[in-house]
């Protein structure tokens, strides 16, 4: 009987004491954030949205071997020697024509691992974390100066100079392997 | 007509009155549940806090899609928001909103407010069977239950006041209590008022399946019990109702131990005008309290919920109506 | 037609249109549903007649009381609300015999009592009437039907209560 009484006693003290907690909770500052308006300070080394300054790249295909998911498409087209591509800002020279250099965000994991292996240093992550698109395909960035038709001209440029290269070396090594197979050695 | 115009205005202020309070008081919920929670709630609709969210919510739910389960028993899935609603509205009639105002004044007001709500347990019982969705219908009899064992208390903790005012007319209990605070009922008969007020808003609690007393609509077990099934306007009809139901509980509270419309200070801010205002902020007082309790308490397992009615509230309002019967014949 | 009629004649219309759903549905949920409608216009028709006390106790009790427990009755018994109800006539001979018979004594009642006009009457509260009337002159009876109802509630108590084996 005592213990009945002194169960209805606890009960409603500590139902007291609980909302004297809940209470006081009332007038705690909020922790939320409101987010598109506030937005917390991003730490230093935040790995973000994926950043590629064309200008710098060599076409050197690291980036793209070591993604662990295959996010990275690279196409590159050997420069004519006529042309002149120029350096980089590290002071690496362009062999490279890049054609294709195209990121499927929505595949990107994150990981970096693209980041460490350039040696030119233009492939990095930023700061930028809302990149939402209503359409998929939205999200595959391409990032080369060439549009497909102008990459497709450039292909056909180098491989008509490449076929007039082989012609100019074939024709006088036709000649030979027809008289004598022995002589190719000797040329080349 | 006038008569018929009379009547037709004496319905209708409730009736508003329940449309603005149940928007005003969907706003004040998820407010202190997430200032509760250290959170913000919604901030942005409307401007100020996200005032017009509840009106935005409300519109939404008129113009949603009327979903009829397949398989249910279509006349009573209809009926039942319709009529737990409507005697959740018919109860408001013998609530008496200031000293002029009330929409029916009857003899016994009270006691006509009791009878009427046991609509409701009814409405929900078909709302639960005519689904013909298991955790409606578990729903519906664990509300049922809970609300049939809760009115025992209840029903006696009203009895008591009433044993104590000597009336059953809500008008008249206000009228007994009018002359400030230290008149109120609570303050009578020391230390039993209080208990009966205790054991009041316990059971009224779940009576209108609160927390901590909200098993029949447990989340976590029964999706949404008696109307999981609802959408749009029905489902809007049920929500109505329970939050009518809390003012009407709280309501009664404040008319049988708190004085209803009467000022705390005696002849001062006193009037037809001033008793809407202490009606009305007595009475979201209670719900208030009632909001703070379910974030302060978890919920009771059903023979925790049997143990309560049956063994404490239900014997302790027993003895306190005798003292009180007894009190009141030797004064 | 005043307000008084208009409501009447709704309540009666109720009562007697629910009245006949419960008798002649053959979901045996339905008839217990109607009969909520039945006692609500039974309540009214009380209220029209003045008698406030009678009609909140009539809700109270069978739609707070013996509708709730008819309705859980129904639903725990399994399968019953699936068997369709027979509500077909058998007997039709003796049936028109006892019909006629309390048909009968009804209109002769109805006929034999002297009315008299409620509109006409002030009534107030029928509550302390009642009260009165039960703790004096009623008391036996009052007290006849508590005892009935005490042991209504042994009775359940004892048939719930679940039987120990003994060791």
């Amino acid at each position: 009987m005592r213990q009945y009484f002194k169960n209805i006693f606890v009960a409603i003290w500590t139902i007291l004491i609980g909302l004297k907690l809940t209470f006081k909770h009332l007038f705690v500052r909020a922790v939320t954030i409101q987010y598109p308006d506030v937005k917390l300070k991003l730490p230093d080394r935040a790995r973000n949205r994926l950043y590629v300054n064309i200008d710098d790249c060599i076409g050197c295909r690291q980036c793209e071997m070591a993604c662990p998911v295959d996010c990275i498409t690279i196409e590159t087209v050997k420069a004519l020697p006529n042309e002149d591509l120029g350096v980089t800002s590290t002071g690496h020279k362009k062999r490279l024509w890049v054609t294709k250099f195209d990121i499927d965000i929505s595949k990107c994991c994150y990981c970096g691992l693209c980041v460490y292996p350039c040696p030119t240093e233009c492939i990095y992550m930023t700061d930028v974390y809302e990149f939402s698109e209503y359409n998929r395909h939205n999200l595959i960035y391409h990032f080369s100066n060439f549009t497909p038709e102008e990459a497709e001209l450039k292909k056909k440029e180098v491989e008509q100079f490449e076929l007039e290269q082989k012609m100019k070396k074939a024709k006088p090594a036709e000649q030979v392997t027809v008289n004598n197979p022995e002589n190719i050695e000797k040329k080349s | 007509m006038p008569e018929i115009l009379n009547v037709l205005i004496a319905s209708v202020i409730p009736l508003l009155f329940i449309l603005v309070y149940a928007v005003v008081i969907l706003w004040v919920e998820i407010k202190v549940a997430s200032h509760v929670q250290d959170r913000l709630g919604y901030m942005y609709t409307g401007g100020f806090h996200g005032w017009a969210q509840p009106i935005a919510d409300l519109l939404k739910l008129l113009t949603k899609e009327h979903i009829t389960p397949e398989r249910s028993d279509k006349i009573l899935f209809t009926l039942a928001p319709i009529l737990v609603f409507a005697s959740s509205y018919a109860a408001y009639a013998a609530l008496p909103f200031t000293s002029t105002f009330i929409a029916a004044n009857l003899n016994i007001g009270i006691f006509y407010i009791v009878a009427i709500t046991s609509f409701v347990v009814i409405g929900i019982l078909m709302a639960g069977w005519s689904s013909n969705n298991k955790y409606s219908l578990l729903g519906a009899m664990r509300s049922v239950a809970q609300i049939v064992s809760y009115e025992i208390p209840t029903v006696l903790s009203i009895l008591t006041v009433i044993v104590a005012v000597g009336t059953l007319n809500l008008q008249e209990i206000c009228e007994i209590q009018k002359g400030g605070l230290f008149s109120w009922n609570i303050f009578k008969y020391p230390p039993f008022m209080l208990i009966t007020f205790l054991i009041y808003f316990t059971a009224s609690l779940a009576e209108v399946n609160r927390t901590p007393f909200d098993i029949p609509e447990a989340e976590s077990e029964l999706v949404a019990g008696y109307h999981t099934e609802y959408t749009g306007m029905k489902f809007a009809m049920f929500y109505l109702a329970e939050y009518a139901n809390m003012f009407l509980v709280s309501g009664i509270a404040a008319i049988l131990f708190f004085g209803g419309w009467s000022s705390p200070f005696g002849e001062f801010l006193a009037g037809p005008g001033w008793g809407v205002f202490w009606f009305v902020s007595k009475g979201l007082f209670f719900v208030f309290l009632q909001i703070m309790l379910r974030w302060t308490l978890p919920r009771l397992r059903v023979d925790q919920l049997m143990y309560v009615s049956w063994k404490v509230l239900t014997p302790i309002s027993f003895v306190n109506l005798m003292v009180v019967g007894l009190w009141a014949i030797l004064k | 037609m005043s307000l008084f009629d208009v409501a009447f004649y709704v309540l009666a219309f109720i009562t007697v249109g629910s009245a006949i759903v419960v008798v002649s549905s053959r979901n045996i949920i339905y008839s217990a549903f109607a009969l909520l409608f039945t006692f609500f216009g039974v309540a009214g028709l009380y209220v029209l007649l003045n008698a406030d006390f009678i009609a909140v106790t009539q809700v109270l009790i069978y739609v707070g009381g013996i509708l709730v427990l008819i309705i859980f009755g129904v639903m725990l018994t399994t399968k019953v609300f699936d068997v369709p109800v027979k509500t077909e006539t058998l007997h039709v001979g003796p049936a028109i015999v006892v019909t006629g018979a309390i048909m009968g004594t009804l209109f002769g009642v109805i006929l034999k009592t002297k009315w008299f006009d409620i509109l006409n009457v002030q009534w107030d509260g029928t509550t302390k009437k009642i009260g009165e009337r039960l703790m004096t002159d009623f008391l036996l009876p009052f007290e006849v039907a508590s005892v009935v109802l005490l042991v209504a509630l042994l009775g359940a108590v004892i048939i719930a209560r679940r039987e120990r084996v003994k060791s």
